[in-house]
């Protein structure tokens, strides 16, 4: 049992302060991920739950248990680095059993939580080389290893997977996955990286700016972005935002003219629209095809993936925008498409950034 | 009339590549050979000679040599000068990691005390070691005069004056001026030292002295391994602070062998002894390098910084 409760963290660097009033709180076994831009407080914040910061102000509950004060052993932690923070002088069984060696464990426990540690890594013939004999995905195994073998309650990450190369990166992101799922531990991992937070949460953070923008599944990020900083965020390629006007609200919806006279009428909850308001529409790349009667696309640059053709371009009226068309649609660099947009795929943003929430949407599960 | 179009081209000559090669660093061969090995071949050759001052001399062969193996004196002066050595550099390596930890610590200020801890280092030494003559003065000195007002002691005390209190005193002195060096060279590797290990070693409970001896000390040692042997072949060497103190005395008691081989060539003008003298020192030295590349080698793979 590991539940893991925020409450009210603020956090302040002389008379800079990185972060507010954060409240979460991540259940048992719960995989969660921090996301957000580079300075937006998520690495601060996890330093926070390890105990390397203090708050400001606010607490950090682990179990039912203030343990704002308490040191990172006590608190049942063990934190993974962004440089994994090997020892160079130690070997790969040195570098694994460190914390045990710091709680002074009887050796032949120590020797078998190692080899049980090396085990799951699959490091058992790399135990006495060196850490710069290591690839740098063996360094992370490595890393993981070390924060193993105290078996902690809760696994913090600090980005790991940003030293490694893309292909090693997404075989890591399976791996930690099925880690978690052996483990069964409650897991906190920070990145900038939004496929990796997509991947592998349970539920994801969307921070910005030192605070909360939306804690939510991965697919209620997706299909109800609570702001248009998280629509903007989760998705790739990102969310492209049309400006228009609301021309008129009911209960169905709300009926807009975007900029390049396009007239759509959306399914969401209108709160207190007012005709004439400016909002911003957001529809998701994938979410737009070839057709007529839509928008006129000045196309400027095509991508074929094979699968897709990703395609970018600007409306008469300046917007940007990316399709992401057929592998095989018919579009060509220097002329023009016409894209359909469907209403129920549509988002719409106040002036303030928040959504409007949509009626809509495809049923969530999980 | 036009040459045949067969002849041979003439080309510049070109050298072989490992001609070239000596030539790149010929400048600086000649440059050592002046001022290196020229200066050694003659002191050697001096050493298998009686020369004194004056222009007739002869070759004794191994005379000298055999006069220092014979020499009761000259071992004590050998032991004296590996003590000094052992001693001050010793005292230099532990109060430069000590002063060095203190500097690394997130104290307010530091910028200041990194500062103040160069003076020693920076002030020549000849005017250094006026203010420790100063010191040490047992009429006029501030030691003496604490020491009385104190009560360790009753009435003045030359510090220079006695064999033991002479020695100790010049060590003292020693590791004053040796220290800053020390002590800024193991702050610059403490600080490349990854905060990141630091870090995780706190989350995993490490204590401040576990990680002391567990990652700032192995992290560092290629620089303490490094810091040892230049403080060793300095404090050998070291003539300036001994000669300016005591002149080697009292009763010899502060003469190690570099100041017995100026006293013999430059005092009593034998020259031919004094570089006899000196060509030991070399050997001693020499051999001290080599085992200390072994030792600067083995270290490094230990620590895994290659």
């Amino acid at each position: 049992m590991a539940t893991l409760d925020l409450n009210n963290i603020s956090k302040s660097f002389g008379e800079t302060q990185v972060l507010y009033d954060i409240q979460l709180s991540i259940r048992d076994k719960e995989f969660v991920v921090f996301v957000g831009p580079s300075g937006c407080g998520k690495s601060t914040l996890l330093r926070i739950i390890a105990g390397l910061e203090e708050a400001t102000s606010g607490s950090v509950v682990i179990d039912g248990e203030d343990v704002s004060l308490s040191h990172p052993v006590d608190r049942g932690i063990s934190m993974v680095f962004q440089s994994y923070a090997l020892y160079p002088h130690l070997s790969v069984f040195e570098n694994i059993a460190f914390p045990l060696r710091v709680a002074k464990m009887p050796e032949a426990e120590l020797k078998e939580r190692v080899a049980r540690a090396a085990d799951i890594l699959q490091l058992n013939d790399k135990m006495k080389l060196k850490p710069a004999q290591l690839s740098g995905g063996q360094r992370q195994r490595v890393a993981i290893g070390r924060s193993i073998v105290r078996e902690p309650k809760i696994f913090l990450f600090d980005e790991p997977l940003s030293n490694l190369d893309a292909a090693l990166r997404g075989d890591m992101r399976v791996e930690l996955s099925q880690l978690h799922r052996d483990l069964q531990a409650t897991m906190v991992y920070v990145t900038h990286d939004q496929i990796e937070a997509m991947t592998m949460a349970d539920r994801i953070v969307v921070l910005n700016q030192g605070r909360v923008e939306q804690f939510g599944t991965p697919m209620e990020l997706y299909h109800h972005p609570a702001t248009k900083f998280v629509a903007s965020f989760i998705g790739q390629p990102n969310m492209n935002f049309l400006p228009a006007k609301v021309t008129d609200t009911d209960a169905d919806g709300l009926s807009v003219k975007t900029e390049d006279g396009l007239q759509l009428k959306i399914p969401v909850e209108t709160g207190s629209a007012s005709i004439g308001e400016n909002v911003d529409i957001g529809i998701r790349p994938e979410n737009i095809t070839q057709g007529p009667k839509g928008l006129k696309l000045n196309v400027s640059v095509v991508e074929r993936l094979g699968g897709t053709s990703i395609t970018y371009g600007r409306t008469d009226a300046g917007s940007r925008i990316c399709a992401a068309l057929d592998g095989v649609a018919n579009v060509r660099e220097g002329e023009t498409t016409e894209l359909t947009l469907d209403p129920n795929d549509c988002h719409v943003f106040d002036a303030s950034g928040t959504v409007m929430r949509r009626l809509q949407a495809p049923e969530i599960s999980g | 009339m036009k040459a045949p179009t067969n002849a041979p081209q003439t080309s510049p000559k070109r050298l072989s590549q490992g001609a070239f090669a000596w030539l790149l660093i010929a400048p600086a061969m000649l440059f050592i050979a002046t001022i290196v090995a020229w200066p050694l071949a003659e002191t050697l050759r001096l050493s298998f000679t009686d020369t004194r001052i004056g222009p007739n001399f002869a070759y004794v062969g191994l005379e000298n040599y055999q006069d220092l193996a014979d020499s009761r004196k000259f071992k004590q002066t050998v032991w004296r000068t590996f003590y000094w050595m052992f001693l001050s550099v010793g005292l230099k390596l532990v109060l430069g990691l000590i002063g060095a930890t203190l500097l690394n610590a997130a104290i307010p200020g530091r910028a200041l005390f990194r500062i103040l801890v160069l003076p020693p280092w920076v002030i020549p030494i000849a005017i250094g070691m006026i203010g420790w003559l100063w010191l040490y003065n047992g009429a006029f000195g501030l030691l003496s005069g604490v020491m009385q007002y104190v009560g360790i002691v009753d009435k003045s005390f030359e510090f220079l004056a006695y064999k033991q209190s002479a020695f100790y005193s010049a060590v003292v002195a020693d590791v004053w001026v040796g220290v800053p060096m020390v002590t800024l060279f193991f702050l610059a590797a403490m600080q490349g030292v990854s905060r990141d290990l630091y870090e995780a070693a706190w989350v995993d409970g490490a204590s401040r002295w576990y990680r002391f001896r567990r990652i700032t000390i192995p992290q560092i040692m290629p620089v303490i391994v490094s810091m040892s042997l230049l403080s060793a072949i300095f404090t050998f060497n070291s003539f300036e602070i001994i000669w300016i103190l005591t002149e080697g005395g009292p009763r010899s008691a502060t003469t190690t062998m570099i100041i017995d081989s100026y006293k013999t060539a430059f005092s009593s003008r034998k020259f031919g002894e004094g570089a006899a003298r000196t060509i030991v020192i070399v050997c001693l030295l020499g051999i001290f390098s080599v085992a200390y590349i072994w030792l600067l080698n083995k270290v490094s793979k230990h620590y895994g910084t290659k």
